[in-house]
């Protein structure tokens, strides 16, 4: 079922001109999709994906996750629950005494029961690369990298149909954002949950996203495969978007040594590939 | 001319020994990276350097004076950092006053404090901004503030630790381009985890466990693909197609005589 | 957001570009004068003062009366108290209450209508006073057989006592509010500061202090922010925080509060360093960069203000 946004519209200042997003018609499969959300800072993104949780409600138009209309539901929480929110930063979500305890909160403020939510608490640590003695330790102990994961594993034990996450990988190490994003593609992979994900590096973008949506100002510029995005010179202009590192270097290779390699090579896979074939 | 020079430093936070024996000379006018992952000390080092954090043991001498506890506040005078955040480093209400702030410490005049806050925020290209709120400014401009803020106090080294990594690719950029006119005319230390921040730096040292594991010229230190990896870093691109390429037995001498210049901007 | 960071409204108006210390020693004089004002007459003549300052500052009137809104109990309270227990001065007129089988029942009546009207969101003060009128003009009405009469007598010294409080009331209300209005919390800051200068040969910190406050102001903004974001974060986690008994009010509360204290420190920790690490450290001597200059307006402004005060001392004996 997903998500569905039909011509919706919203305003922080209401007297204010200025649209937070504007004129959004979407469509969001719950099943096998891969999205990147970008867009520069204030382009909307942050806005858009409020709206898919229930935190934000469009001034016009409609928002349905599952079929039923967000705005009409009396039970905000039967929502929430399908979309599983994290933030940036999501470390600083956490409070409870143990990591348990935390992973468990979330499903059981949706009516999980506490034997049930502990068992899913055991999966969920183990999906995200938690050892299980961390369970009884307190968030606080942990590093940021291991915080973060037991805030993701806090939203997964959720069960959302749909998993967002704001810039996951800000102000990790390279090891950990690659670490990272591997975990969304595994999660992915075994689930066949859709995950969106909002980012700024491209690199990701090319390497992961079966879907790209690009916002700017207020409006859905782009939305189709990242390959289209990145091969349309003028339209990458137009967004001021960079081109991910192995399409700019393919690029490269072809102007300094006067190559013909295909440019659309979106990992180093592919340009590898590329390389070698052309021998 | 070294102008820091630590010797057989030893540090521990809380039980856990961060640095044992540590060494390293820095020289004037030259323009460092530090690299290393999240936890690999480079943030501490830079800490116990100008005395924020307490050593436990050795000698850290800047521009020649040792680094005693009652001469702390004065050494510090030579050094500037910019730190991470930069929202919990804008102590002004406004741009103007957050440069006031630094200047109001050294006890400088009115009209000097007046003088530098133009001089500087010109440099930094934020002088329009000059009686803006923090909370109106993008992650970018605050950066470029803080950068402003250390500099109006005309230390003899700038150190930049992770100034970019919480900011957006826009404010990365300008804060980068920002950071190279600076390493024209000072002694500059950048700390980072991202190798391509460090091509176009004099020096390269890479930090693992508290300990030095390279030093030396970016290109040289690139080539130890091995014990960058092993550092918990990430290769560039141009290192990683090499290695595949390798890998596969793919030769190619004229790719291979190119690959470095592929990195070459930012 | 506006309310705790200062409700400063941003207009180029004489009374905006007085010295901050200038406004705060006016403000100071003016709260002495009302104080020591024993008339009416007086109390209004001052009132009228306030008013042109407030006309003359180009802020709108509304956010006077928006300040005063939260002291409307208060006001009433002590105008209400006076009239009824101030037996002094010569009666002005009697006022008649009949309590009938007849007028108890209508009295049930309105109270039973008004709790109802209040499910449907009519309510607020002045639904409450006008019940509360319509119920004394009830009983003021000879309506079947009374078997109890009272007399209730208004006296004039209750009457202009209770206006005359209410009347500083409004004068010290407003005043405070021109001042905050006008000024920025910064420059406010700054202004207290200097006035408190003389305090450091007691060994007040007077320097920290400010400092403190200022940062404190800075960080508001910021903070509040993250208060937003926390409280989104808990909500898609299925913290409902318009609602709940009391157990899930302190969970939301909990689930607010550490995070917020675990940011505070850290923040508080970046901050130490970076001020630190930029050469402060409490207690050291320090130069002013944003110098306060007295103009003439400033002197004019203080020359008024003593000599209403010496007016007020004159007139009142």
């Amino acid at each position: 079922m997903g998500i569905e946004f039909e011509n919706v519209n919203y305003k922080y200042d209401k007297r204010n001109a200025k649209y937070a997003i504007k004129n959004i018609d979407l469509k969001i499969d719950s099943l096998n999709e891969f999205i990147c959300l970008v867009g520069h800072t204030g382009s909307g993104k942050s806005t858009l994906i409020q709206h898919m949780n229930g935190l934000i409600l469009a001034n016009s138009g409609i928002v349905k996750v599952s079929g039923s209309d967000v705005k009409k539901t009396r039970n905000i929480n039967s929502v929430r629950r399908k979309v599983g929110m994290v933030f940036q930063f999501p470390e600083y979500q956490l409070f409870e005494e143990t990591v348990e305890k935390d992973i468990i909160f979330g499903p059981t403020n949706f009516g999980v029961s506490k034997k049930e939510a502990i068992l899913k608490a055991k999966e969920v640590a183990k999906l995200v690369g938690l050892e299980q003695t961390i369970l009884e330790k307190s968030p606080f102990n942990l590093s940021g990298g291991e915080m973060r994961r037991v805030a993701i594993a806090g939203v997964l034990a959720m069960e959302p149909d749909i998993l967002i996450l704001d810039e996951p990988t800000v102000g990790l190490d390279p090891k950990g954002q690659r670490e990272m994003m591997e975990l969304f593609k595994k999660i992915h992979q075994t689930t066949k949950k859709t995950i969106i994900v909002v980012t700024h590096d491209m690199d990701v973008v090319s390497e992961y996203s079966t879907r790209v949506i690009v916002m700017k100002e207020a409006e859905k510029k782009f939305d189709g495969l990242a390959r289209d995005l990145f091969l349309d010179q003028k339209l990458l202009e137009e967004l001021n978007l960079k081109k991910p590192t192995y399409i700019k270097i393919a690029e490269k290779i072809n102007k300094k040594l006067n190559r013909n390699y295909q440019i659309g090579c979106l990992s180093l896979a592919e340009l590898i590939k590329e390389i070698v074939k052309g021998e | 001319m070294e102008i820091i020079k630590v010797e057989n430093m030893s540090f521990s936070y809380s039980k856990e020994e961060i640095f044992k024996d540590f060494n390293i000379v820095i020289n004037k006018g030259e323009w460092i990276t530090i690299l290393g992952h999240n936890g690999s000390g480079k943030s501490t080092l830079t800490k116990v350097m100008i005395g924020l954090l307490k050593k436990e043991t050795g000698i850290i001498k800047i521009n020649g004076i040792e680094l005693t506890e009652e001469n702390v506040y004065d050494v510090r005078k030579n050094i500037g950092i910019v730190f991470q955040n930069p929202d919990n480093q804008f102590v002004g209400s406004t741009v103007k006053d957050d440069l006031a702030f630094g200047l109001e410490n050294l006890c400088l005049a009115h009209d000097e404090i007046e003088m530098r806050i133009e001089k500087y925020l010109t440099k930094v290209n934020m002088l329009e901004y000059k009686d803006k709120e923090p909370h109106n400014l993008s992650g970018g401009e605050k950066q470029r503030v803080a950068i402003a803020a250390v500099l109006s106090m005309e230390p003899e080294i700038i150190i930049l630790d992770e100034a970019t990594s919480m900011l957006d690719p826009k404010g990365k950029e300008e804060v980068i381009e920002v950071i190279k006119n600076l390493s024209e005319n000072n002694t500059v230390i950048t700390i980072t985890h991202n190798l391509s921040e460090a091509i176009l730096s004099d020096r390269v040292i890479v930090l693992n466990k508290g300990k030095i594991v390279l030093d030396g010229k970016p290109l040289a230190v690139f080539k130890e693909t091995e014990k960058i990896l092993s550092a918990g870093l990430d290769l560039l691109p141009s290192m990683k197609i090499a290695n595949k390429l390798a890998e596969l037995n793919y030769q190619d001498e004229e790719l291979k005589g190119i690959l470095w210049e592929l990195n070459s901007k930012m | 957001m506006n309310v705790i960071v200062g409700r400063y409204i941003n207009r180029n108006s004489w009374v905006h570009r007085l010295d901050p210390r200038m406004k705060i020693l006016s403000l100071i004089i003016l709260m002495i004068g009302t104080f020591m004002t024993s008339t009416l007459i007086n109390m209004l003549w001052i009132l009228a003062g306030v008013f042109l300052l407030i006309l003359t500052s180009k802020i709108s009137l509304l956010n006077f009366i928006k300040s005063l809104v939260p002291l409307l109990f208060l006001m009433t309270f002590t105008f209400v108290f006076q009239v009824l227990f101030n037996k002094q001065g010569p009666i002005i007129s009697t006022l008649t209450l009949n309590l009938s089988f007849i007028t108890i029942l209508l009295n049930v009546v309105v109270i039973i209508g008004y709790q109802i009207l209040k499910r449907f969101r009519i309510r607020g003060f002045f639904w409450f006073l006008l019940t509360f009128a319509f119920i004394i003009y009830l009983y003021t009405l000879n309506l079947g057989t009374p078997f109890k009469i009272i007399n209730l007598n208004l006296y004039r010294d209750g009457l202009t006592f209770g206006l005359f409080l209410l009347v500083r009331i409004i004068i010290l209300v407003s005043a405070s509010s021109l001042l905050t209005l006008t000024t920025k919390p910064a420059d406010l800051n700054n202004g207290l500061e200097r006035l408190m200068k003389p305090l450091k040969v007691l060994k007040v910190p007077v320097d920290e202090m400010s400092m403190m406050i200022s940062i404190a102001l800075r960080f508001i903004p910021t903070l509040l922010d993250e208060v937003n974001k926390i409280m989104k974060a808990q909500a898609s986690r299925g913290v409902d925080f318009a609602s709940g008994n009391i157990k899930k009010k302190v969970v939301q509360i909990v689930s607010l509060l550490v995070p917020m204290f675990v940011i505070s420190f850290k923040r508080a920790d970046d901050l130490s360093n970076a001020m630190e690490a930029r050469g402060y450290f409490p207690g050291m001597e320090r130069s002013k960069f944003g110098i306060l200059k007295f103009r003439f307006s400033d002197y004019l402004t203080i020359l008024f203000s003593i000599s209403f005060l010496v007016g007020i001392v004159y007139f009142d004996l």
